[in-house]
């Protein structure tokens, strides 16, 4: 294998996801030939909306298969291993922060960053999921539920939530997406400085060209086929 | 964080609806415990009330009618028989007790019964166990005062036709004994004592008929002097009022009516009957003498003989079949509650997908996901039928007073019976099956899809 391989943290290699139309036409959705991140990397992956970022997005969370090709994450081929394999290989190498934040709304802010702890095998306690919300700045909220919390202050559940296993990958579908230009600039700047401090590598989806202002590393989703 | 708390965490959310199919789960289960204790414990007491009466004896009619009217106070007595009846079966070297009962009247409802010392002294209710007395004495009796209340009962049946006929009534050849003259005095059951408040010393005035009645004749000449209370029995015999028999027959509507005496000489009965009872109670000296004296009093034409155990047991094989039906109808309440969970489950999956999905994403896996839906399911079932279950010993408590009222005996409402934990058993699988669908939906949920944004 090449030694750039060794040390990135996500490689795509001649990925193919399609889907069948209605009418029988076969849509190709995601065609990519080639694709690293390296680790403690900070990448915007672009493209418009329909272009099939968030697709990519569930195919490095191997949330869905490709038709074919390799995605390997650490050096695991996520394509390779069994459903329930992928379920906990997920829960324990990534981070998914969602547009839409996504949180369960019966459920306190930090019983939310405990869930995402349930189902890793190294699910690191309440210490964590308690200093992580008092790293995002809702130390004093920690038992509200979702619809006592600002949607700013819903994100940055989520963000925690994503952040609370230490996960290698930290994937970001459009963070700012919901939310106002100010609240969007802040979440995005705590993400960021999350990611960099505890050094996970971080892979945002946007089509917004502020967000993309503000990664070294952009990359085109139609440049990657 | 766990399963568990996930599950709870989704039944509060949705707590109406959690509430409503646990309640119906409940519903189910309570009616369900209910028939069940109220069968089992109406027919041990109903079994256990026939032990010591090995037969009774009396009018040709309904042999249950006559075991419910002499074992257990209910139901109407079906006609009289003859006193000679009665000395004939006391005589006879097979019987080694029998005991008169003579019925016809009621205070407040609780049947006065006419019978013997022999009830106090000889009767055992069940194998070894004789009614005893709490306080005071048991009434005096005498063969010879019963004799001549007979008599006085048959004169007064005499007046009486003479006046309907409207013939001039003959004056009694020599002076009748005045009730005044004779002692009427009752033993009450402890219950008697409890609901009607009275005590030893205390006079009760008795109205015609077994049931109370606003048109009944009151025997206001002569009232009864409570001398006895009866300990608690747990039978029937809580609820009855015993007097000397001869006091009974004292009773102005307590005549003693004979067929019209037959022209012809060599027709008339140079033994005649002395007096009725309406009946009477065996014992046998041993069990080989059942069914040939069964037989004999049954040949005849103006009695019959029925053994309370044989005859509860029929009425119990035909209850039985009520209490299936009750038993599958609150089955059928728990397949409503069954469905009516899976209903309520899948009304939720819609906004349930979303969460599903997150979860997925967040690392669950779909087996998690298929036991968490249900977990729920059966989670509901179990807390319902959990509360079915206190509900119908609850129930069965509640209704205790009102049975204790009417029969005189209580269920053990809080025995818990085997068949409950098979209740609980079948809750679980009902729930299990009730979940399964909406499971099986959540297993399937597409989480890519769910996970897109809504708007």
């Amino acid at each position: 294998m090449p030694d750039v391989m060794d040390k990135s943290v996500l490689e795509l290699h001649g990925v193919r996801k399609s889907y069948r139309e209605d009418d029988g036409a076969v849509l190709d959705v995601i065609q990519i030939g080639r694709f690293t991140v390296g680790p403690g990397e900070q990448v915007a992956l672009v493209g418009e909306s329909g272009s099939g970022k968030s697709t990519l997005l569930n195919l490095i969370a191997g949330i869905l298969l490709p038709d074919r090709g390799e995605i390997l994450l650490n050096g695991t081929d996520v394509t390779k291993l069994a459903e329930a394999a992928r379920d906990r290989f997920r829960a324990a190498n990534i981070g998914y922060v969602f547009q839409s934040f996504n949180l369960l709304q019966g459920f306190t802010a930090l019983e939310n960053v405990l869930l995402g702890q349930m189902f890793a095998s190294h699910g690191s306690g309440l210490e964590r999921a308690t200093k992580l919300l008092e790293t995002v700045g809702l130390g004093k909220r920690l038992h509200h539920k979702p619809r006592a919390l600002s949607v700013g202050e819903q994100q940055r559940v989520a963000i925690a939530r994503a952040l609370v296993n230490e996960p290698s990958l930290v994937l970001a579908d459009e963070p700012t997406g919901s939310l106002d230009a100010k609240n969007g600039g802040v979440v995005l700047q705590l993400l960021r400085r999350i990611c960099a401090e505890n050094k996970h590598t971080l892979l945002v989806v946007t089509h917004d060209p502020k967000v993309q202002e503000q990664f070294e590393k952009v990359v085109r989703l139609e440049e990657l086929s | 964080m766990n399963l568990f708390k996930i599950v709870v965490k989704n039944m509060r959310q949705r707590a109406l609806a959690t509430w409503l199919t646990g309640t119906s789960v409940a519903l189910g289960v309570a009616l369900a415990v209910a028939i069940l204790l109220i069968k089992q414990g109406v027919q041990q007491r109903f079994e256990q009330g026939t032990l010591g009466y090995e037969m009774v004896v009396g009018a040709k009619g309904s042999p249950l009618q006559l075991v419910l009217n002499t074992v257990y106070n209910l139901d109407i007595s079906p006609g009289n028989i003859s006193w000679k009846l009665f000395e004939q079966l006391r005589d006879d070297k097979r019987v080694k007790l029998a005991v008169p009962f003579s019925v016809g009247d009621n205070y407040h409802g609780f049947r006065i019964v006419g019978t013997t010392d022999s009830f106090f002294k000889e009767f055992e209710f069940e194998p070894g166990r004789k009614p005893e007395l709490a306080e005071g004495r048991v009434f005096n009796f005498s063969e010879a005062a019963l004799k001549s209340a007979f008599q006085e009962a048959e004169r007064r049946a005499r007046e009486r036709e003479a006046k309907e006929l409207g013939e001039e009534v003959k004056p009694a050849a020599e002076p009748q004994p005045q009730p005044k003259d004779r002692p009427f005095e009752a033993v009450i059951g402890s219950t008697v004592a409890s609901e009607t408040g009275l005590k030893i010393g205390q006079t009760f005035i008795a109205a015609h008929g077994v049931q109370p009645s606003a048109e009944a004749k009151e025997h206001t000449e002569n009232p009864w002097t409570v001398v006895g209370v009866l300990a608690p029995t747990h039978t029937a015999c809580d609820r009855g009022i015993y007097i000397n028999l001869d006091s009974f027959y004292h009773i102005e509507g307590h005549e003693i009516r004979r067929p019209t005496a037959p022209e012809k000489p060599e027709e008339k009965d140079n033994d005649p009957d002395p007096g009725q009872v309406s009946s009477i109670v065996l014992k046998l000296r041993s069990p080989i003498h059942a069914f040939p004296l069964y037989r004999e009093i049954n040949d005849r034409q103006d009695a019959m003989a029925a053994f309370p155990a044989a005859e509860i047991r029929k009425l119990f094989d035909i209850v039985g079949n009520i209490d299936r039906l009750l038993l599958a109808q609150a089955i059928l309440i728990l397949i409503v509650a069954g469905v009516a969970i899976a209903v309520s489950i899948y009304n939720s999956m819609s906004e349930r997908r979303r969460e599903i999905a997150i979860l997925r994403a967040l690392g669950a896996r779909r087996a998690t996901i298929f036991s968490i839906v249900l977990l729920e399911a059966v989670t509901i079932c179990l807390i319902g039928s959990a509360a079915g279950l206190a509900g119908g010993h609850l129930v069965v408590a509640a209704s205790n007073g009102f049975l204790y009222k009417a029969s005189g005996f209580v269920i053990p409402a809080f025995h818990i019976q085997a068949v409950e934990w098979y209740i609980l058993a079948v809750a679980v699988v009902l729930g299990a099956l009730s979940g399964l669908g909406p499971a099986l939906g959540a297993y399937r949920t597409d989480v890519a899809r769910n996970l897109a944004p809504t708007s």
